[in-house]
């Protein structure tokens, strides 16, 4: 199992500089996701993430305004990316505990392909142990 | 206009958490997971002296995958959170429910009420209740128009 065969998933949603974090949890909310990315100016700007866990921690724990508080001023940027598709699992689980995170940015070239989240990979994982499990009852 | 409800009583949605046995295989742990897309399994206790355990996705990726393990050789007990972060006070805010995630750093905190179970907490329910509530206050401030 690699990199490549976790990035199934639905596209990642983008919002645009100027979002509000309120925006971002109604995005949130409507797509079924846990983050959401922050687009980036020119080629010179490095997009940002912002996730579930920081919306909880950095605004709503404080107590913050989520109107009044623009999403580029708590996102994570520079993403946490990878660029090898051809990664084992094990590196992409590694790198998330490394980092201490749970998605991470995959670029081919210079494009933001997908977000893999841990979701993904478990997914993945249950897809294998189940497959070996369906193949040796059929042998039987 | 009502009283906007922001208590941990109101956001608390779920009721129940599939569980999962201590001595199971994360094998298992996986495919629980992934079939009832719940990403938390609570961990029954033995007997009244022990604790509630959780096994959370982020324990398996952190502490199996990552290591390079595999998941039929590993037990739940061997990767689980115990015992449980938990609040009592059903009144809270929602502010400081928040709060309480972010120092003990879990995603899922489990509610009790005056020592009865009652319910989880998620970030996903403290997410969609600030939506809900952003949304409510909207409808409340716009004029009301009736056509008949």
């Amino acid at each position: 199992m690699e990199l490549r065969d976790l990035c199934g998933g639905p596209p990642a949603v983008i919002l645009n500089k100027e979002s509000t974090v309120m925006d971002a949890i109604a995005a949130m909310v409507e797509n079924k996701t846990r983050c959401v990315v922050i687009d980036r100016e020119d080629t010179g700007d490095a997009y940002g993430l912002l996730t579930i866990t920081d919306i909880i921690e950095d605004v709503i724990a404080r107590g913050l305004e989520p109107l009044k508080l623009k999403a580029a001023d708590i996102e994570s940027k520079p993403l946490i990316a990878s660029n090898n598709l051809d990664l084992g699992v094990r590196w992409v689980a590694k790198k998330m505990a490394n980092e201490e995170v749970s998605q991470l940015a995959i670029f081919e070239g210079e494009d933001l392909k997908c977000i893999v989240s841990d979701v993904d990979i478990l997914k993945a994982f249950a897809k294998k142990l189940k497959g070996k499990d369906s193949s040796e009852e059929e042998e039987k | 206009m009502t009283e906007i409800d922001r208590t941990l009583r109101s956001i608390v949605k779920e009721f129940k958490m599939p569980s999962i046995s201590h001595d199971s295989s994360v094998a298992n742990a996986i495919i629980e997971m992934t079939d009832k897309e719940a990403y938390a399994l609570l961990v029954p206790r033995k007997d009244k002296h022990d604790a509630y355990g959780i096994i959370t996705k982020r324990d398996i990726i952190y502490k199996v995958i990552a290591e390079g393990k595999d998941p039929k050789e590993v037990k739940v007990s061997q990767i689980m959170s115990k015992p449980l972060v938990i609040l009592t006070n059903l009144d809270l805010d929602i502010r400081w429910v928040a709060k309480a995630m972010a120092d003990s750093k879990v995603s899922v905190i489990a509610v009790f009420d005056r020592g009865d179970f009652y319910g989880f907490a998620t970030s996903k329910v403290i997410l969609e209740a600030i939506y809900y509530l952003e949304k409510r206050h909207k409808l409340d401030d716009e004029p009301l128009y009736v056509s008949c």
